[in-house]
């Protein structure tokens, strides 16, 4: 396997099997396309397939990432791409990545985690942010009440904590998704 | 013994009480709560099962459980396992479904590994392209399931004073 290569550039995705298609699709895919991040990528045209299923996640990946109030939003796109250099997607990170420099226009924080690692020296609530969302993602029957404190000493509420770790599981499922069903495409530089 | 078909499957498993401070979260978010729901019971229980049967979903989700190690999850599905087959609990599976049990453990503990091939695995064993988006979504959807359950069972043991 050949080592990952995470990056703040656009990432493309191509499938491994044909996604539907666009001109095709039926009236029930174009609705849940419709509710997707993207009713055009060849991602949700894949997971068209199964329509029912992504009727269901759709909306469930936007409340995650997106409902209103608890925690930052910039938080959630951390922590999904702290999943995301875990379980090597190259794709999920590059978007998410790019998302969180929206944000906070801090790129360094993102360069710092790809090219020192997680353990890389971050302020309190973002190493908190960290460190939770590695140890869900790599061992969640290993987590404690314990792993709540760093949280809580850098002033969470519970709200925000139920936040982060649907934002970890959800990029459990993405990561599945993507890394499975086909692969990234890396731009060559010209 | 919890509800085997309980309408907020994350709620029983976790032990979120009615009106407990967890509770009262979830509540805040109730498309969360509605959706995590509604991907497990389209995903177990489909309308049109297609080409793989209501009960290789139940063993399928069964195997990701039990290979993440969330007891709770995996007594569910084991549940809906025997109530819909339980001779496939112990047989011993056909090539068909070897393949999709041996896609189903990479998945789970390898997403990263995955590769064309695999794929083409399980188009070969008569998978059609829904069946294979289905059986991804069916391990994403456990895989999530279980940090969901662990992250948010720590709510419950311990809510914020």
């Amino acid at each position: 396997m050949s080592p990952k290569r995470f990056t703040l550039d656009p990432v493309d995705w191509s499938a491994w099997m044909p996604a539907v298609q666009a001109e095709t699709a039926t009236p029930i895919q174009r609705e849940a396309l419709a509710n997707s991040p993207s009713a055009t990528s060849e991602y949700f045209l894949t997971l068209a397939h199964d329509v029912e299923s992504l009727a269901e996640r759709s909306p469930l990946f936007h409340a995650t990432m997106y409902v209103p109030r608890g925690l930052r939003r910039a938080e959630r796109e951390l922590a999904t791409v702290v999943v995301s250099i875990i379980n090597g997607c190259v794709y999920c990170s590059s978007v998410h990545a790019r998302r969180f420099v929206e944000l906070t226009k801090r790129p360094e924080i993102i360069r710092a985690l790809y090219d020192e690692g997680l353990d890389t020296k971050l302020e309190p609530r973002l190493r908190a942010v960290v460190d939770f969302a590695a140890k869900l993602t790599r061992s969640p029957m290993a987590m404690t009440t314990a792993d709540l404190q760093p949280l809580r000493d850098v002033g969470m509420s519970d709200l925000e904590i139920h936040d982060l770790v649907n934002a970890v599981a959800m990029f459990a499922n993405a990561n599945r998704l993507m890394q499975t069903l086909g692969e990234p495409v890396v731009g060559e530089p010209a | 013994m919890i509800d085997p078909s309980p309408p907020d499957l994350l709620a029983a498993i976790i032990g979120a009480s009615a009106g407990s401070p967890i509770d009262r979260i979830r509540r805040e978010r109730p498309d969360i709560v509605r959706h995590t729901q509604g991907s497990h019971d389209v995903l177990l229980s489909p309308q049109d099962p297609g080409g793989v049967s209501p009960a290789e979903r139940a063993l399928i989700a069964w195997r990701v459980a039990s290979l993440s190690g969330h007891a709770g999850i995996a007594a569910h599905y084991r549940a809906m396992l025997d109530q819909r087959d339980k001779a496939l609990v112990d047989a011993v599976p056909d090539a068909r479904l070897a393949t999709i049990l041996d896609h189903v453990v990479r998945l789970t503990t390898a997403p990263g590994s995955a590769t064309r091939a695999h794929i083409d695995a399980l188009r070969a064993t008569g998978l059609t392209e829904r069946d294979i988006v289905a059986v991804s979504q069916l391990v994403a959807f456990v895989a999530y399931q279980v940090r969901a359950a662990a992250g948010l069972a720590l709510l419950v043991q311990d809510p914020a004073a």
